[in-house]
């Protein structure tokens, strides 16, 4: 207890001369910098915590630094984007991605079989790689030749730029659509669906161990079942489906963007997990590896599909009201007129970037505190951070909370890039700066602890915003009448000074559990 | 079937190293068998293999006429095996009540089980919400043992209960676990003969990872010699 409480007291005097050092540098400024800075202080905080939230699960119970954490943040804004802006392009996608898992997800149904199926070890793993490969290169195959209507890189005017613009100037046209011309639909579909089943026979027939207790029942045909029904259903109105897509509000589109990205990160998380991670979970140099060699795949990847150069995601309408009683001045005014800015202390406030983003990320630590702290998952995920062993031995499966703690992570950062691709805009370069910020968030809070990832990230939000804030009105030099204007490359530095002095006094951070 | 469990002549790893090599023995059901040997004679990993925290490469092991190695960890105790490890293996960031409720199989076991685990244990009761590692050494003993007995267990692996407990205590505990036979066949790990030679009734000594002998507790406690020659002094 003694140590505990002298542990905490140097945690709490840290934050004290922190607290000071950012009042102190409040006072030249007045009110209202001093609120704005504070609530971009809050935004920038929110959205790396979000990556930093998923980061600290996933390391907290898999003991997995999940490098590519930035990309996946990443992938998220662009999906959200892509739905968003793109609507016709994301129906389009939906059928072949919700094919091809149907055929995945019937794995657990061959997996009973494959293990019937008697084989000498060596011949059943070359059949297992041949049906695999097999699979996915006739599932490339009829890919390239699906039809999916989307934007085109070399030809400006039908640019992800020039979309973005045109959504902007609330301009929703359907660009044309994609036809079936290199392949027949109903080939298209049956392919998607056999294909992907041939490769996971495949996959059944490497994991025969696994799939030996296995029981087949009905209950198993329901996913796959589901996503074919789903999958079609899309396919066959797929253009009123779109037109649909366009019609709708602004609003609602977007909630169906970042609610699409999140489930992206879910999925690819999931995946990721299943995969890649499984394997290594006794080898941390080849996971780092492995997560920094995604990160850097994804990156190219995105590159290829959405380009290089910059383009926004344009905020909803509920978030761009202009004229009339705007900027509002109060709370009635706000909500009738969807102002974009908000005056507070005399001073301009985007509603958007520096007081949404914060009250989302305030929503997402309580409900992800509560899911720690109250549900049934969140108590095997505290037991399983200490000691895996003893919770399969209660009869969990810890497996597949760590499937699930992955996703989530993975949800989380995805959702972060969705969050913040209107306020800051969509860049190949987004994830990496995120990245960075989330790693130092957490030196800083405390690595595997869940309110360190919070504060932590705020005061690199905070940090960040006041450095900035700095850069354009200096700081007075006591007893001089120089003033010292910090340049924009020392706004990540002062970050990382932050972390240096907080690790040489505190090594596991302010709210670290020392191990 | 007489024995719940069987353990047919098996080898076990732990990550590359060759533990048990050949330990064979039967556990009737409803009795108290003990596991005696030296320090690192394989007796720990003998519970191990029997759940599957262990890698089990030769022979078998059958619970309720069941083979069950190669299963993962998590199935086999879910046919009904509860395990009270080494040092307890107390998870310090929950409470009292959900170090319990956490071993739940069903939703309401807590609840159905709580008269009787609150009777064996009533000091568990009165600090339900405090952290696990916030009890003293005896209580966590209780509580590992309390939190084996939430689900429906049919068999009970307890590795060292007697393990840096005041005498007072230990006297509890086997009155305790005593008890516990009535409900559930017990199969515990003992360092201290004595409270083994009062709990079992049948003991099974591993040596170097062999079995080397097994049968009746009140045979080996007539039997100086080779108490002396497999345990040390008594």
């Amino acid at each position: 207890m003694k140590m505990n409480f002298r542990k905490n007291s140097k945690a709490i005097i840290l934050l004290a001369v922190i607290a000071a050092f950012l009042f102190v540098a409040a006072r030249g400024m007045s009110g209202k910098d001093v609120l704005i800075t504070v609530l971009r202080g809050f935004s920038v905080g929110s959205v790396t915590f979000l990556v930093a939230a998923g980061f600290s699960l996933i390391f907290g119970l898999l003991d997995v630094l999940n490098l590519a954490q930035g990309t996946l943040y990443m992938i998220g804004a662009y999906v959200g984007w892509t739905v968003y802006v793109r609507p016709d392009t994301f129906i389009d996608v939906l059928t072949p991605v919700l094919l091809i898992l149907a055929g995945f997800s019937l794995s657990a149904i061959w997996g009973r079989l494959a293990s019937l199926i008697r084989l000498a070890p060596k011949a059943r793993k070359t059949v297992a790689w041949i049906l695999i490969l097999a699979g996915l290169g006739l599932l490339a195959l009829i890919l390239t030749r699906y039809p999916i209507a989307v934007w085109d890189l070399n030809n400006y005017s039908e640019s992800p730029i020039t979309y973005s613009y045109m959504a902007d100037q609330g301009m929703r046209i359907i660009p044309a659509e994609a036809t079936f011309e290199k392949i027949s639909p109903v080939l298209a579909l049956m392919g998607l669906l056999v294909t992907s089943g041939i490769s996971a026979v495949g996959i059944a027939l490497l994991n025969r161990e696994a799939n030996r207790t296995q029981e087949i029942n009905w209950r198993k045909l329901v996913l796959p079942a589901g996503l074919l029904l789903v999958g079609i259903l899309v396919a066959i109105f797929n253009a009123s489906l779109t037109r649909w897509m366009f019609s709708i509000s602004s609003n609602l589109l977007f909630v169906i963007s970042v609610v699409v990205a999140i489930i992206s990160g879910v999925g690819l998380g999931a995946l990721m997990e299943t995969t890649l991670i499984r394997p290594l979970y006794n080898r941390p140099i080849y996971q780092l590896m492995l997560t920094l060699g995604l990160g850097t795949i994804g990156l190219q990847i995105v590159q290829a599909v959405w380009g290089r150069p910059e383009f926004v995601l344009p905020k909803p309408e509920f978030f761009t009201g202009t004229g009339g009683a705007c900027p509002a001045t109060n709370l009635s005014d706000l909500f009738t007129n969807h102002c974009s800015t908000i005056m507070l202390l005399g001073g301009r406030v985007r509603v958007y970037d520096e007081i949404f983003i914060p009250i989302v990320g305030i929503i997402v630590l309580i409900m992800v505190w509560f899911l720690l702290k109250r549900s049934r998952i969140g108590m095997v995920i505290r037991a399983g951070v200490q000691d895996r062993q003893m919770v399969e031995a209660l009869g969990i499966n810890v497996r597949r909370v760590f499937t699930l703690v992955f996703a989530l992570g993975v949800g989380l950062a995805a959702f972060g890039g969705a969050l913040a691709a209107p306020s800051s805009g969509l860049t190949p370069t987004m994830g990496e700066k995120l990245l960075l910020s989330a790693l130092i968030a957490l030196a800083i809070g405390g690595l595997t602890s869940f309110p360190g990832a919070a504060l932590g990230s705020l005061l690199v939000g905070l940090i960040q915003q006041f450095m900035i804030k700095y850069g354009q009105i200096g700081i007075p030099l006591p007893f001089t009448d120089a003033v010292f204007k910090p340049s924009p490359a020392l706004v990540p530095a002062s970050t990382v000074l932050l972390m240096v002095v907080v690790l040489l006094i505190l090594p596991h951070g302010l709210l670290g559990n020392k191990e | 079937m007489n024995n719940i469990l069987e353990v047919k002549n098996i080898h076990s790893f732990i990550n590359q190293y060759h533990i048990l090599q050949d330990v064979d023995f039967v556990v009737p059901k409803g009795s108290i068998t003990a596991l005696l040997g030296r320090n690192g004679a394989g007796k720990t990993t003998t519970l191990k293999s029997i759940l599957g925290l262990a890698n089990v490469r030769q022979g078998k092991v059958i619970f309720n006429d069941r083979e069950v190695q190669g299963m993962p960890p998590f199935e086999i105790a879910a046919l009904g095996i509860g395990f009270v490890p080494e040092h307890r293996a107390i998870f310090r960031d929950l409470s009292v009540e959900e170090n319990l409720k956490i071993a739940e199989r069903n939703k309401g076991d807590l609840e159905r089980k709580k008269t009787f685990i609150f009777d064996l244990f009533p000091d568990l009761k009165k600090f339900l919400h405090l952290r696990g590692t916030e009890l003293s050494g005896g209580q966590q003993q209780m509580l590992a043992i309390a939190r084996a007995l939430v689900a429906d267990n049919s068999l009970l692996l307890i590795d060292e209960p007697s393990e840096g407990l005041a005498p007072v205590i230990i006297e509890h505990m086997i009155d305790v676990i005593h008890q516990l036979s009535e409900q559930s066949t017990v199969v515990l790990v003992e360092q201290n003969f004595l409270v083994a030679s009062k709990l079992a009734e049948y003991f099974v000594i591993i040596e170097e990872g062999k079995s080397v002998a097994t049968g009746l507790m009140k045979d080996l406690e007539a039997d100086q010699a080779m108490i002396h020659r497999y345990l040390g002094a008594a």
